[in-house]
């Protein structure tokens, strides 16, 4: 999921000047010996290893194509249009991972998004988030990871090209949006809300994907949560903008992040999978709780909830639209054949595995990246819901007939206008499948 | 490799990760009553189980099991006995019977979420299992009996 | 017409004389392994109930259908295909019946080929019609022989004893079917005269015969997985394959092949070019891997190129163009009824009516994908596949291998549904020559679906001419019925095909249903052979073959003449199925005639109170009969459709269909029913929901994403009544299917007033003709 914020890469070119450079110029910090295990109490560890999981160390530094690296030991790719970045050997490997690195380089890294020999980090590691961690939690998170097996494993090198390959250029983007600093506790919000902000913009960087960026690749201060496309996928408004029928309330956040799906909206899928099975399935409930209750907050959710009553009733009758009686739409048809036996509900509510499409997030955005995506891989027992699975229609379904399900689902499964351009929008889709997913025939 | 749990049984298996579960099934397990009909998800031959939910098998990638519970229609009932297989025999349902493993699947998981299922939920929920013999009336009059005999239904019983 | 039990193919592929009421009748008592010669494992997967095996040592058996174990297990022969007519159960019923055994321990053994069995092929609604005298007389002769042994051995003489449900008495002596096995030597051999003459017993003394408490024997292995088919088949130490098919049907030439990138896929062997000495499979490249999966992807990646056959851009519209051209030569067809006068009706008539109806291209979809495994073992081939039509595709097997038939032997395996579909066996000769080509190593070759659907032997495409004259008092005086379609049994079987009154051959499966049962003056029915369509594709046999279609031509017009006439259609009917001439019937099969016909007609005027209901607007009745499959064996049949027609939209929707049947003597009840069922919703499938078009020499449909058959929802209240009778019984698999597409025409008409004369019925046409109207 993190692989958007690749984008960022491209900080200020010329902001020119001594005064930059003098700003843009950190020391390295001195080589120490790989702290022995000792120097770490037990539980110190332990609350590493919960918040290592909630910040998703592991998604971003462990390489996934072509093979499965060893968790931690970078080399993970990010595709971004300046070129492809790999990541970091984050275990305690002295020669290539963090092995030499002390608490305080790890901090400063941490906090300000400088390397131990203090060359600027690209943006793609969110520190403009893990800045605002309290120090007791990035050195716990220090303490988890010099206690991991050390491996020897030496990333690729990036194939960025001049002039983004500049890294003092981050610095200046650095100067722009990098708000360093933990956060700060708002009196005004109970202690729930506070750590779910805590947890929401700091370890978990949820703004990270979800809020748009700018052209220096920067969140957008004035669109806070308004959603964004993410690794070829979109990742929802999670505020008000949020179109679904039915507001995601702290209720459904909760079950959302806790168990991977929602019922009144769906399941976790592609970069959102990892964030829920691979990392705050680690955290307490309670973490989860909060970071749902401050969510639910933006949204507003408590003050649109009253409308839920209405637009479920609604979604439920459209839920069977077409399925009850002679149908000779082909459409229709295609939708009864392919996808109403898991998906048709009869209300009042959604039955539970039953992800009813009406209520569905990914029917209700601006695009239908999310439908097709979903559509062509699947979802995984990895995924969603964790004990159940969605086949893969990559075979199943041609681009056009994507386009009709689409199209068809649109126009009866919501209110909102159709969308355009769907079946080059489905072959684009495919394309970011490396492979596909079932050797399934036609 | 992957894992997972077949009738209540742990299978392991070496094939390549986007193998279809179906073929998996009926030629690396060997149990040959989950069937191949259109290999698209659309007719709904080679249901099964996973995580107690219809899922069509020819379309689910072996590596989309992992770790998964998985029954198939040698696994419903030990001896062939759960109510909808005898609500099928009653009520004489199958004629080639190629299609009525899925059906018998899909009527299970159908009675999970509504077990006294209405035509419409019936029509909604059934709306991809294909029988090309066309034995539908038969089907809906077996599940209504399936649930009746469920619900303990004197005059069914 | 259809009076294929009468033949078989011979050995050298003639046509043979050989009915099989006379076949040799041996009766003497064998031991196990000589009497069923094909023991073998799989074997016991065909029989039924699943549990039973084949009998023991010291069976009975009195003739080649049955046996008699000492254990008391009877063990019937099934030759027939089970697809879906729990054929055997209602097989054995016949011969159980009969021989007064006791139902439940009766079996069935669905048997692989062996010359002793005859003519295999399992369509045409045949199976019960021709097994019916053969059974009976079976069974009489084996209770025959069980009686005078039992007499022997309780003391006394035949006539002193009394059998039933599988038990001898005399007097207060009894002793059962077994242990007459078990304890004495029953033998006895009868001439085919003898056999013909014994006592069957009369209708009224039936206990199974028309029993509907008595359940399939098929059924509950097909209710927990253990039902095997063809596709089930495992052989040790077998490979996977799959075709690659041509751009074309036929003539297609393998210029290259590429297999650079299925190399990539793990598990891939290599591909097979298809050299087929029998010609049927012209241009495929088989594909064989370690797994079906691996399979699959290597012939996705496998890249032939392809010298395409001729009709590379033959469309659906060539075709329909083609079958209109020679129905407008005079010249060419054959004529199957030509009665004098026909001519004189129409240069003589004072009006004449005439109308253009088509049908479109339709698929089997059987559910189950054509496959087979074949390997050679001790020099003989074996094939194991689900099949109908066993005695046909077996010469072309050997043909194709280059053996003697008696090299060949096929397997039989329960069918995936059959519809016509497998009385071609074209889908086992690539595995057939792929093991030959791997030196007799077991293949086992599956087409995917869309493999299964480009190369389907599908319901041609046909067009219908029907012109009738009137008198000045608009009496009808002549009709003539032509139609023009691709003739499956032309290009499958020739030997098969009938004589037309003119002497020459004809396919009788893509005209029977014009040759109705009806008064119409002098009648002449010309059958046209769309040579486009054969060289197009395969021509199939499709359930009810030609009149699921012809009886969209025949009866939808009665219906224009009737309106037109301003007369009730149903009545209209009546007034010509007067059992006149040839439409008198004949004993054994058409006793009674067209006055049966007539009889299935008042009986559904009364069900749905004909004439005398008011309907909600748009919605309407409409009515059709046929005689069923073939003037040979009419089944007399008739359907009342209720549509609803949406003006919209144009959408039609079928509310109910009544349906009455007279099919002779009904002997499995509830089997009777449900193929009713079945072959009404086929009906109802082509007439509203599925069809597919030839798109550059192929169906352009290839799986349920484009291809829409029927689904549950789509199926409406049902309400079929059997008329009672004791006589012969008829076949039930197709005649259902017939009835629906007019009925559902004529509906349309009666509700909307829109006359379609082009099945499928399309919303669009719907609402041109509301335009128009």
């Amino acid at each position: 999921m993190i692989k958007r914020i690749a984008a960022a890469i491209v900080g200020i070119g010329v902001a020119g000047g001594v005064g930059f450079l003098a700003y843009a110029w950190y020391p390295a910090i001195a080589p120490v010996a790989p702290p022995p295990p000792s120097t770490f109490t037990a539980a110190q560890i332990e609350r590493g290893r919960v918040l290592a999981a909630g910040g998703y160390c592991a998604e971003c530094h462990t390489r996934t194509d072509g093979v499965r690296g060893v968790e931690l030991a970078g080399d993970y790719k990010m595709d971004t249009p300046f070129g492809a970045i790999f990541s970091s050997n984050i275990t305690p490997d002295p020669e290539t991972g963090i092995g030499h690195w002390s608490e305080a380089a790890f901090k400063r890294a941490m906090r300000k998004g400088i390397s131990r020999d203090g060359t600027q980090l690209f943006p793609a590691f969110p520190f403009d988030h893990f800045t605002h961690m309290t120090d007791e939690d990035i050195d716990a998170v220090y303490a988890f990871l010099m206690t991991r097996q050390p491996v020897h494993s030496v990333k690729r090198d990036n194939t960025v090209g001049f002039p983004f390959n500049i890294r003092l250029e981050q610095a200046g983007w650095k100067l722009l949006f990098l708000h360093e600093g933990p956060l700060k506790n708002n009196p005004k919000q109970d202690a729930e809300w506070n750590r779910g902000a805590y947890l929401a913009e700091g370890l978990s960087h949820c703004s990270a994907c979800h809020t748009p960026r700018n052209l220096m690749g920067a969140e957008k201060a004035g669109a806070p949560y308004d959603g964004a496309p993410v690794d070829n996928w979109i990742a929802p408004p999670l505020n008000d903008h949020n179109p679904t029928p039915v507001v995601w309330t702290e209720d459904e956040y909760f079950k959302y992040l806790r168990f991977g799906s929602a019922p009144l909206h769906g399941s976790a899928a592609g970069p959102m999978s990892p964030v829920v099975h691979g990392g705050l399935s680690e955290m307490p409930e309670s973490d989860v709780h909060a970071i749902a209750h401050y969510l639910a907050e933006i949204d507003h959710a408590s003050t649109r909830v009253s409308q839920d009553p209405k637009a479920l009733a609604w979604a439920m009758k459209a839920s069977m639209k077409d399925l009850v009686g002679p149908q000779v739409n082909p459409n229709a048809k295609l939708y009864a054949g392919a996808c109403a036996a898991c998906h048709a509900n009869a209300g009042p509510q959604p039955v539970e595995g039953r992800p009813d499409l009406a209520l569905n997030n990914a029917l209700w955005l601006d695009e239908p990246t999310n439908l097709f995506q979903v559509i062509l891989r699947g979802i995984g027992t990895t995924e969603g819901i964790s004990t159940v699975s969605m086949p893969s229609f990559y075979h199943s379904f041609s681009d056009a007939d994507l386009a009709r399900l689409a199209t068809y689902l649109r126009a009866t499964r919501t209110t909102l206008p159709p969308w355009n351009d769907l079946e080059k929008k489905a072959a684009d889709v495919r394309k970011t499948l490396p492979t596909p997913p079932v050797a399934s025939s036609h | 490799m992957t894992t997972f749990r077949l009738n209540g049984r742990d299978v392991t298996v070496d094939v390549p990760d986007d193998t279809p579960l179906l073929w998996v099934i009926r030629d690396e397990v060997g149990l040959t009553g989950t069937k191949f009909g259109c290999g698209i998800g659309m007719c709904g031959a080679c249901t099964i189980h996973i995580g107690g939910r219809a899922t069509r098998s020819c379309v689910t990638p072996v590596s989309a099991a992992e770790g998964a519970d998985i029954t198939t229609i040698e696994g419903i009932d030990p001896e062939g006995n759960h109510p909808v297989q005898q609500a099928w025999r009653e009520i004489q349902v199958p004629q080639c019977g190629y299609c009525q493993s899925g059906q018998i699947m899909q009527a299970v998981s159908l009675l999970k979420d509504y077990p006294s299922p209405t035509d419409e939920e019936i029509d909604a929920v059934m709306a991809g299992s294909l029988c090309r013999c066309m034995t539908y009336i038969r089907i809906r009059e077996a599940i209504k009996k399936a649930a009746a005999n469920a619900r303990g239904d004197a005059s069914n019983g | 017409m259809g009076r294929l039990n009468r033949f078989r193919l011979g050995k050298d592929g003639r046509r043979e004389q050989t009915n099989l009421s006379r076949r040799g009748f041996l009766v003497t008592s064998l031991g196990a392994g000589v009497m069923f010669g094909f023991a073998r494992p799989a074997s016991a997967n065909q029989i039924f109930p699943l549990d039973k095996a084949l009998p023991g040592d010291g069976a009975f058996e009195p003739t080649i259908w049955c046996s008699i174990a000492p254990d008391g297990e009877i063990t019937v022969n099934i030759i027939r295909a089970e697809m879906g007519q729990h054929i055997g159960t209602a097989l054995a019923r016949i011969i159980a019946d009969e021989m007064e055994a006791d139902w439940s321990k009766v079996r069935i053994n669905y048997v692989d080929t062996d010359p002793k069995w005859g003519l295999m092929v399992t369509g045409g609604s045949w199976s019960v019609w021709m097994t019916w005298d053969v059974f009976r007389q079976a069974g009489a002769a084996t209770r025959t022989a069980l009686v005078e042994e039992a007499a022997r051995l309780l003391g006394t003489t035949p006539d002193k004893c009394t059998v039933a449900n599988g038990i001898v008495t005399a007097g207060t002596r009894q002793i059962s079917f077994g242990d007459i096995v078990a304890k004495g030597h029953p033998s006895h051999s009868f001439t085919p005269e003898e056999m013909a003459k014994l006592p069957l017993k009369p209708a009224s003394e039936r206990r199974l015969i028309g029993n509907a408490e008595i359940k399939a024997l098929d059924i509950p292995a097909k209710t927990n997985g253990t039902a095997i088919y063809g596709i089930d088949v495992k052989v040790e130490g077998m490979v996977y394959a799959r075709p690659k098919m041509p751009p074309t049907r036929y003539g297609s030439k393998v210029r290259s092949v590429d297999d650079t990138d299925a190399r990539k896929i793990k598990g891939y062997e290599r591909y097979l070019i298809i050299e087929d000495p029998s010609e049927v499979v012209q241009g495929w490249v088989v594909v064989l891997a370690k797994t079906y999966s691996a399979a699959i992807r290597a012939a996705d990646a496998l890249k032939v190129d392809w010298t395409p056959g001729e009709t590379i851009h033959t469309s659906e519209a060539d075709i329909q163009d083609r079958g209109r051209e020679l129905i407008k030569n005079r010249d060419g067809g054959v004529y199957i009824f030509n009665d004098d006068g026909v001519d004189q009706a129409f240069t003589s008539a004072h009006t004449v009516m005439e109308q253009e109806y088509t049908c479109a291209s339709v698929l089997h979809y059987q559910l189950e994908p054509t496959n087979a495994v074949a390997f050679e073992k001790d020099g003989v081939y074996e094939i194991h596949a689900g099949n109908q039509w066993q005695s046909l595709i077996l010469p072309t097997l050997a043909k194709a291998l280059q053996v003697p038939e008696s090299k060949v032997i096929l397997r039989s395996y329960l069918l995936g549904g059959g519809f016509g579909r497998r009385l071609n066996g074209d889908y086992m000769i690539p595995a057939a020559l792929a093991s030959k080509a791997l030196g007799g190593k077991p293949v086992k070759l599956i087409l995917t679906r869309s493999d299964d659907m480009q190369f389907d032997s599908f319901r041609s495409p046909s067009v219908q001419r029907v012109r009738m004259a009137f008198d000045g008092s608009d009496r009808i005086t002549g009709m003539d019925y032509q139609a023009a379609a691709g003739w499956p049994t032309g290009v499958m079987a020739e030997v098969f095909m009938e004589k037309g009154v003119d002497g020459k051959p004809y396919d009788q499966f893509a005209i029977a249903g014009g040759d109705h049962w009806y008064e119409v003056g002098a009648f002449r029915v010309r059958a046209l052979r769309n040579d486009l369509a054969e060289k197009t594709f395969r021509p199939g046999w499709l359930r009810s073959v030609s009149p699921g279609w012809t009886s969209w031509g025949v009866e939808c017009f009665l219906d224009e003449v009737a309106h037109r006439q301003k007369k009730d259609p149903a009545q209209f009917r009546l007034d010509l199925l007067t059992a006149q001439g040839r439409n008198k019937g004949e004993a054994p099969d058409s006793v009674g005639g067209a006055l049966r016909q007539a009889a299935v007609v008042r009986r559904l005027m009364e069900k749905v109170n004909w004439g005398k209901t008011t309907l909600p607007k748009d919605t309407a009745l409409g009515l059709a009969t046929t005689a069923g499959q073939e003037r040979g064996m009419p089944t007399w049949i008739g359907c009342v459709a209720q549509v609803h027609v949406d003006r919209s939209t144009g959408v039609v929707t079928c509310q109910k269909l009544t349906i009455v049947v007279d099919a002779g003597t009904v002997v499995d009840p509830d089997g009777a029913k449900a193929q009713t069922e079945g072959a009404a919703l086929w009906g109802l499938s082509m007439v509203l929901f599925e069809n597919t078009e030839i798109v550059n020499g192929l169906p352009v449909d290839r799986n349920l994403n484009t291809y829409t058959p029927l689904r549950i929802a789509d199926t409406p209240e049902m309400d079929i009544e059997f008329l009672p009778s004791t006589e012969k019984p008829m076949g039930l698999g197709e005649p259902g299917t017939t009835v629906v597409g007019p009925a559902i025409g004529n509906a349309i008409f009666n509700a909307v007033g829109v006359r379609l004369r082009h099945m499928p019925v399309r919303p669009a046409d719907v609402l041109r003709g509301l335009q128009g109207s």
